[in-house]
């Protein structure tokens, strides 16, 4: 017979507010196998747990219930308890009391009360049927594959870099950089963007701990935490790597323009091409859709170009002088082994063509990042502030936020950084051309962060137009090329219209493309809005569900770069911590198949999220086995067994029976 | 009807600050002085939180043409409660003086700097003298009425002002009897 003990936390007030503990501590003693009960004000304190610990020792009780709040956040602490008192930590069960009872039944003191004695009836009925369990572990490969190579995967990789573990940076653009490149400057300090992120790329590339896969794409993912086997597929460029120098000698000959993707469609660049001029790594590439060779190839079997390659001999026109183009260049494959992998792959922002009502045909109306390109010295004008539909110098502009945020049509969350780069982008604008009339319309200001609000609070005293208290309603395109932009000032109360040279719409943060095809090649859990989850908002905001898959920047929900850089040295840390002790331990709460009642039928096979059950055997003599180690116990197979051959340790049939039965009886 | 914001007077703003609202930019409408201002609790529609954000938006004419600005009880609660230092009275104060100059004040005002003027009161009932002798006073309070050379220093500083240049009524220098 076993020995329980009982263990009743008030929780200060939150369950003795409506649970009498009193009460529910005699009526735990009447109980089958408990042979002591007690009650305590604040049970996982260390006091409350040397209660448990000295009836460990002195032989009084040998399984544990704690009646107290929810296993998820202190199930560990009193496993740990039982472990130090002396026994089995997996023989320890918690009746959540608060969550469940108190919390719920806050008005119904009676009624509240006699569903804890339930509660901890049922668990002490589990209790009898509980088995001690043993912990296994595997070794852990000291390297990581860090996908998305913005601002967070590139902090990530260098703070991993800098405690000697491998890195495998894996980027799908010719360059790393990420958005972060792209803008002009940046808030609330101003740096320009390109002069603080460069040196990092550098740094990023020159790394001897971080192998840079640029261009590149994770092609399939196997294996789990401590040994993920990865194939990663980095894309022909049809120049040689290793023998380009990046002197863009091919970029001036080659005869096929291209709409720029860089600049958002805005200028055009060569078929071959160097992404950008900071570009790292600084190497150029063909764009075989585009190259008037591939082109040719496909339709009539011959090259009617190869400039870049041979130059125009007749013209005195010299190709590439590196000897680095190869046309005949195939997609390479790359195998890796890492024990962890963290993911970084970003955002998108929405275009503005979904926004009929905001005029998006017209090339007056940019969105943010669009605008940032036409700011930035990069950018499609060098730098030169001109009006896309006639290249006049714009003098008045209307700012446009919560475009796709913040509606329900769209996006139902805050994209959170577009209050704070609408005033960046006008302050870059009126600290270049101060007489410039610059129009915000906001339906409120949202500028918390460091320094935020210090930054708003400047940009109105440089004289911007602070409109508050509504979406723009329309905005309409006139004759001359102007807009006639239409919102609602509630500090007038009244209507209000601007007539500007163009306008600027701050659209929505999305997840990136790809982040879908992530979450199922990752089993990960993918939000309702599309960004991939983290384990707990507050307590593990960069795990998933995925043991060693660790998450960084915007792909978690919309960030700024310094919550970004945060978020990402703090994946960093969280996959060394996993790494360096060179060992992993894995849960024992995991399910076992016994092979002796496997009928062989193969239902769980196909249930498992995880992928964690094969089929072995030959000649139909198949028995299910389940790879312990991607098993994360969730318990489907179990419950779906028809020949309940698949154990699932810790919830044993027996033990939920038993559970189930005491609580479905009447109440006592 | 919308107010066009692009067709208002970019200047106005400019012409308050000079005049004396220098930090009125430094709002950000929170509408902590709306909440303790006699102006709003009396239902004018211009209360001072609205009368800022009208001055940054070029609203000159409308706000000329409404009296809230003159409905102000100097209570000076706004400049005590703001937390952006913007204090609004001084901004209040700008827009009077911005407002005389359009000569677009109340007329019982030009009478009050008129008696101002003459007297060196801008309250000056009449038929006081009787009352205060009877209560053993003299008949005219030791003000410039007791005072004629303060009162003439007075006229001569008020001559010298930009209320002469404005013109809301004559200040002539008298002619010594």
């Amino acid at each position: 017979m076993s020995k329980i003990g009982v263990y009743v936390c008030h929780c200060g007030e939150n369950i003795a507010g409506a649970v009498d503990c009193k009460a529910v501590r005699e009526y735990s003693e009447s109980l089958p196998g408990v042979t002591v009960a007690r009650e305590y004000l604040f049970m996982c304190s260390d006091p409350g747990q040397d209660i448990i610990k000295q009836d460990i020792k002195a032989g009084l009780v040998d399984r544990v219930v704690v009646a107290a709040c929810t296993p998820r956040t202190h199930e560990a602490i009193f496993r740990k308890a039982c472990e130090e008192g002396g026994i089995n930590k997996y023989l320890c069960e918690m009746a959540n009391v608060r969550d469940q009872d108190s919390w719920a039944h806050w008005h119904d003191k009676d009624g509240a009360t006699l569903k804890a004695r339930r509660l901890i009836r049922s668990a002490v009925a589990k209790a009898n049927h509980l088995e001690p369990l043993m912990e296994s572990s595997g070794d852990a490969i000291k390297s990581v594959m860090i996908v998305g190579g913005g601002v967070a995967g590139m902090f990530s990789a260098l703070d991993l870099a800098e405690m000697g573990i491998q890195v495998y940076l894996v980027e799908k653009e010719p360059s790393i950089g990420g958005h972060m490149i792209k803008l002009d400057k940046t808030f609330p300090t101003m740096d320009c963007s390109a002069c603080i992120l460069t040196p990092k790329m550098v740094e990023v590339a020159q790394h001897p701990n971080i192998q840079l896969l640029s261009y590149s794409e994770v092609e399939s993912v196997a294996g789990h935490v401590g040994d993920f086997k990865v194939t990663v597929k980095k894309k022909a460029r049809y120049i040689d790597f290793d023998k380009c120098t990046g002197c863009g000698v091919c970029t001036e000959v080659c005869p096929s323009k291209v709409k720029n993707d860089y600049n958002y469609d805005m200028d055009t660049r060569k078929a071959a091409y160097i992404q950008f001029p900071q570009a790292v790594p600084k190497k150029a590439q063909i764009d075989s859709e585009h190259c008037l060779y591939f082109k040719s190839m496909a339709k009539t079997g011959k090259p009617a170009c190869q400039i870049c390659q041979k130059g125009i001999p007749a013209k005195k026109v010299a190709g590439c002088p590196a000897n680095a183009i190869n046309f005949g260049q195939k997609d390479e494959f790359v195998d890796l082994n890492v024990g962890a992998i963290l993911l970084a792959t970003g955002f998108k922002p929405m275009p503005k063509d979904p926004f009929k009502e905001y005029s998006p045909q017209s090339p007056n109306v940019v969105t943010a990042m669009e605008f940032e390109r036409i700011i930035s010295a990069t950018g499609p004008t060098e730098g030169e502030l001109q009006r896309p539909s006639d290249g006049t110098k714009p003098k008045s502009f209307a700012f446009v936020s919560c475009v796709g945020s913040r509606d329900k049509k769209h996006h139902t969350y805050c994209s959170k950084v577009c209050c704070m780069y609408m005033f960046k982008e006008a302050r870059i604008v009126k600290e270049k051309y101060p007489d410039s009339e610059i129009y915000l319309f906001f339906i409120d200001v949202r500028t918390p962060g460091k320094d935020f609000d210090e930054f708003h609070t400047y940009c109105r005293e440089m004289g911007m137009h602070v409109i508050k208290g509504s979406r723009v309603s329309a905005i309409d395109e006139l004759p001359n090329g102007n807009l006639r932009v239409r919102g609602f000032d509630s500090d007038l109360g009244q209507a209000v219209e601007v007539e500007v040279n163009m306008a600027i719409l701050a659209t929505a943060i999305e997840p990136a493309a790809g982040t879908e095809e992530f979450a199922r090649k990752f089993s990960l859990c993918q939000g309702a809005e599309g960004f991939l989850k983290e384990v707990h908002t507050k307590l593990y905001p960069v795990e998933t569900s995925t043991k060693g898959v660790f998450l960084a920047g915007c792909i978690q929900g919309p960030k700024d770069i310094p919550e970004s850089i945060s978020q990402s040295r703090a994946a960093a840390s969280a996959a060394a911590a996993l790494l360096i002790p060179g060992k992993i331990t894995f849960d024992p709460l995991i399910s076992e198949v016994n092979a002796d009642k496997c009928s062989g039928c193969g239902v769980c096979t196909p249930l498992c999220p995880y992928g964690a059950i094969s089929m072995v055997g030959t000649n139909g003599d198949t028995r299910a086995q389940i790879e312990s180690v991607l098993c994360t116990g969730c318990g489907v197979c179990a419950a779906t067994c028809p020949s309940r051959a698949i154990t699932l340790h810790g919830f044993s049939t027996e033990a939920v029976e038993a559970q189930i039965v005491t609580l479905a009886r009447r109440y006592r | 009807m919308a107010i066009i914001l692009s067709e208002m007077d970019k200047a106005f703003i400019g012409e308050i600050r000079e005049r004396g609202g220098f930090d009125i930019r430094a709002c950000v409408q929170c509408g902590k002085c709306a909440a303790t201002c006699p102006l709003s609790l009396a239902g004018f529609p211009f209360y001072i939180k609205k009368l800022i954000h009208a001055i940054e938006c070029g609203m000159r004419e409308e706000i000329m043409e409404d009296p809230s600005m003159w409905a102000c009880q100097s209570c000076n609660r706004c400049v005590e409660v703001c937390p952006q230092d913007v204090k609004p009275y001084e901004v209040l104060l700008a827009l009077r003086r911005a407002a005389v100059r359009e000569l677009s004040v109340p007329g019982n005002t030009i009478e009050g700097l008129r008696n101002y003027y003459k007297t060196g009161h801008a309250v000056y009932p009449k038929g006081y003298q009787a009352k205060r002798k009877a209560v053993g006073l003299s008949e005219e309070p030791p003000s410039t009425l007791s005072f004629p050379e303060m009162l003439e220093q007075l006229q001569e500083f008020l001559r010298n002002s930009e209320l002469n240049e404005v013109g809301l009524f004559p200040m002539k220098k008298e002619e010594k009897k």
